[in-house]
């Protein structure tokens, strides 16, 4: 049987490509991570979780086309997590 | 019993090729499928996200993404996007 | 690259932890924000705060539908707990 990815808890290397692929490679990159009302949070990806809990830095909050609100440390709740997107490449 | 598939063996198949995601509301995404886990979290690249509204469909363009799987419904192997 | 902050932050609910006994925003589902000193929290996002403001953001609809312009109510409150499934955000607010 060949699993689609790796579990993030699994010890191996996470299949590339994977989700788990995805979030070892994002962490330290700046990010766009959107959550399900529309609204963007850009800053530099501290780490994640395997709720897609994420911690920024340097955050800034995008609604509209406007710049909202600026926060130093965020933590983002996962559940509210639409995508997270990366601003540069990996 | 012999040509039965599993859904996410479809899916799996989609690796490397372009696949069209419709979510639960009115957004969709496009976008060269990469990778996908156990919940169908999906890794895109060369992505492009539609907002589709009364007043049109808006593009967003993406780099690499992960989108979380919680709000998709279902998924396009090959499709080409609402504007095709 | 590996800074004082990240080195202390190795999943995200550390933000969280690094915030108890600090003030923090809180932004909420429904258009709420709030503020207050951090005292706990788990692993949902449950959260206990103190001396709080919570600011409530409303956009009023007229009789035509028009949207008015949004205002905010405000009100203040000792002691609050706030369910995790409500929260959107957390930041610090040194």
């Amino acid at each position: 049987m060949d699993s689609p990815a790796s579990q993030p808890d699994e010890p191996q290397q996470p299949v590339a490509g994977s989700p788990s692929d995805f979030l070892k490679n994002i962490v330290g990159k700046k990010v766009k991570v959107r959550i399900g009302s529309g609204i963007d949070y850009h800053g530099l990806l501290t780490c994640l979780d395997g709720y897609m809990n994420v911690a920024l830095e340097d955050t800034e909050e995008w609604a509209n086309g406007r710049l909202t609100a600026k926060y130093g440390d965020t933590f983002l709740r996962g559940n509210n997590v639409l995508y997270i997107s990366a601003l540069e490449d990996l | 019993m012999a040509s039965t598939i599993l859904p996410l063996e479809l899916v799996d198949r989609c690796i490397g090729s372009p696949i069209w995601v419709l979510m639960k509301n009115e957004r969709e995404f496009t976008g060269t499928l990469m990778g996908f886990d156990d919940y169908v979290n999906m890794v895109l690249k060369d992505v492009t996200e539609y907002e589709v509204t009364p007043e049109g469909i808006t593009e967003t363009g993406l780099g690499q993404t992960l989108l979380n799987g919680n709000n998709i419904a279902m998924l396009i192997p090959g499709g080409k996007g609402p504007r095709a | 690259m590996e800074d004082a902050v990240n080195a202390t932050i190795s999943e995200p609910l550390d933000i969280v932890k690094l915030s108890l006994g600090e003030r923090v925003f809180m932004k909420m589902r429904g258009d709420r924000t709030i503020t207050g000193t951090l005292h706990a929290y788990d692993a949902h996002m449950n959260v206990v705060l103190s001396n709080v403001e919570e600011s409530i953001h409303i956009v009023d609809v007229n009789e035509d539908g028009i949207p008015q312009a949004p205002r905010v109510e405000r009100r203040s409150l000792e002691m609050l707990f706030v369910r995790g499934d409500g929260v959107i955000l957390l930041s610090p607010t040194q």
